[in-house]
């Protein structure tokens, strides 16, 4: 038989435990949203057509609003309506609420956490690498839909500037950090994993709905303020590049989120 | 050398439940001590509170000289953990786990944890998930012993293990206590403890209802007898045993007239000497002398406990 091949304390092993183990996960989601993104964005050219302006118009404006479809004939709004803003939107969500949930409240309802912290990890030190490795995460799916959409740029006629896309593609992980935050802080703190599934997509739709809201109403448009939803995307990044005051927003209300998670695991009983 | 393990007025409450009642533990560095009770006694709470995965309602506690909160991952390296109910869920290798495991705990020793695994026959190339609840089980006890913690918590560690492997089990703690290392296992199967630890409490509803020396806790008072002898009379047996103190329950058949085959059971408190003596005034075919569950055991105690009172 082999030795261990590791078998002396090492540097960041929840971290590395959970992407190694997480890998056919991430994997899968990778080419979910690659596949989202193939099938949508090369349809750009073709859309472009008086019959689908006639389309548009004829729909209701408060849908067309709703939808986030008034940029549409250009190459950011169809991205943005298409993919950023609607399918890669769910998707990204899905994916990070689920991470997030898994690494907190799943792991303690499976008694996994449990063994974990009846190791020499303490519990901030848990909820920092499964944090770390949320956003690794994060990272990695940001690349790829980056990386996918700027081979797509040329065929696709979407002359999106590579630095744009960069502003929106951040703008989107950011908008999926914080759902997933949402979900990460409330399964770490109550160690249930569905509360924290609730949370994330909580957060999202929540998010999801006050844009479509304010999109439909001057007088409404204030409630945009507490919408991570509107902190991505309010000032179109995909257009008119990084939005410094809104990914600041959403990052401080993820770490927050991530702060609070692990204060409110280091403070409790772990269930068994 | 200060103890292993102190706790003084140590109390967990859930609400309305009081889990565990001001419990007062000491236990010496280099013995085996023992933990007993029957389910939601105690015992799991007990350990949890050790390993600081769960925090104290009010009391004090020591765990090689340090409170266990503030000993943190530091103190928790230096101890391994079996958990009462060990679900081990992982896709990946019992390999890969154990290798996780070492890198959070301390350093193990290479090979060590492929020799624990041999002596108990679990496979490490096996899919955990696959594993049964015993080999689990294995799995558990290796990550335990693995980094040679210089104290062990056990919680329930033989559940699900088959007798030959219980067996070597208690020869592994044996061998830890020579080598110098604190066990501390929890059970609800007397007989277990009783083969392997110098100290028992016994838990009951939160609170210690019996501690001490194994050999000084008189837990096994009652013991069930069944012999089957011949060359006596049924008679000649009632009187004999009539005249022995501690029986508490006697029933004395025929079974064969002719050969005058007789069959006794019997229900015993007190010494099993006078007993035995009696049944030699046959011949002996047959004798078993079982011992008595935890429950009774415990129930035993309290009778005696308010018959003192």
């Amino acid at each position: 038989m082999n030795a261990l091949a590791q078998s002396r304390p090492a540097a960041l092993p929840i971290l590395r435990r959970l992407l190694a183990e997480g890998g056919w996960g991430l994997l899968g989601w990778t080419a979910g949203i690659a596949i989202a993104i193939t099938l949508y964005i090369p349809l750009f050219p073709s859309m472009q057509t008086p019959e689908l302006a006639g389309i548009l118009d004829s729909l209701p404006p408060e849908l067309v609003r709703t939808l986030g479809y008034e940029d549409i004939t250009s190459g950011a709004g169809y991205v943005q309506a298409t993919f950023f803003g609607l399918i890669g939107f769910v998707l990204l969500t899905i994916a990070v609420v689920s991470w997030g949930a898994a690494c907190t409240g799943g792991a303690e309802e499976s008694g996994r956490l449990e063994l974990t912290l009846a190791h020499a990890v303490s519990r901030i030190q848990y909820a920092a690498e499964a944090a770390a490795a949320l956003l690794c995460r994060l990272v990695a799916l940001g690349a790829v839909a980056w990386l996918l959409i700027r081979v797509l740029d040329g065929p696709a006629q979407l002359d999106l500037d590579p630095l744009d896309l960069l502003a929106g593609t951040a703008a989107w992980v950011s908008l999926g950090l914080v759902c997933g935050s949402a979900a990460f802080a409330v399964g770490a703190g109550s160690g249930r994993r569905l509360w924290a599934i609730a949370a994330g997509a909580g957060v999202a739709v929540a998010g999801y709905v006050i844009e479509a809201l304010a999109n439909n109403s001057d007088d409404l448009g204030w409630v945009r303020a507490v919408s991570p939803y509107a902190w991505a995307y309010q000032h179109t990044p995909l257009a008119d590049g990084f939005d410094g005051g809104g990914l600041a927003l959403l990052w401080a209300a993820s770490l927050a989120l991530l702060g609070i998670g692990a204060v409110a695991l280091a403070r409790r009983d772990i269930l068994g | 050398m200060a103890t292993a393990i102190q706790t003084r007025a140590l109390t967990k409450r859930y609400r309305a439940h009081t889990a565990l009642h001001d419990l007062e533990l000491s236990i010496e560095p280099g013995t085996v001590f023992g933990l007993i009770g029957a389910n939601g006694a105690g015992k799991t709470t007990t350990l949890r509170l050790l390993l600081d995965i769960i925090r104290p309602t009010s009391g004090e506690i020591r765990v090689l000289g340090i409170p266990p909160r503030q000993g943190g991952a530091a103190l928790r390296r230096r101890i391994g953990y079996v958990p009462g109910e060990l679900r081990l869920t992982t896709r990946g290798t019992g390999r890969a786990l154990l290798t996780h495991l070492a890198q959070i705990s301390g350093p193990v020793r290479p090979g060590s944890a492929e020799q624990l695994a041999d002596r108990l026959g679990l496979d490490l190339d096996r899919r955990v998930r696959t594993l049964s609840k015993g080999n689990k089980q294995k799995l558990g006890l290796v990550q335990a012993f693995m980094h040679r913690p210089t104290l062990l918590i056990l919680d329930e560690p033989t559940s699900g293990l088959d007798p030959l492997m219980q067996r070597e089990f208690l020869t592994m703690i044996r061998e830890a206590r020579d080598v110098g290392q604190t066990v501390l296992l929890s059970s609800h199967v007397l007989s277990e403890i009783q083969q392997v630890a110098d100290q028992v409490v016994v838990l009951a509803a939160g609170r210690v209802v019996a501690s001490g020396a194994v050999t000084d806790l008189r837990l096994t008072t009652t013991r069930r007898v069944q012999a089957t002898l011949t060359d006596i009379t049924v008679d000649r047996l009632r009187a004999l045993l009539s005249a022995v103190d501690g029986i508490v329950d006697a029933s004395v058949t025929d079974v064969d007239a002719s050969r005058s085959t007789v069959h006794a059971s019997l229900t015993v408190r007190g010494e099993i000497d006078p007993v035995v003596r009696a049944l030699t005034a046959g011949v002996l075919h047959d004798l078993t002398v079982q011992e008595p569950d935890l429950e009774e055991s415990v129930l035993d105690l309290y009778a005696r406990a308010d018959d003192a009172s």
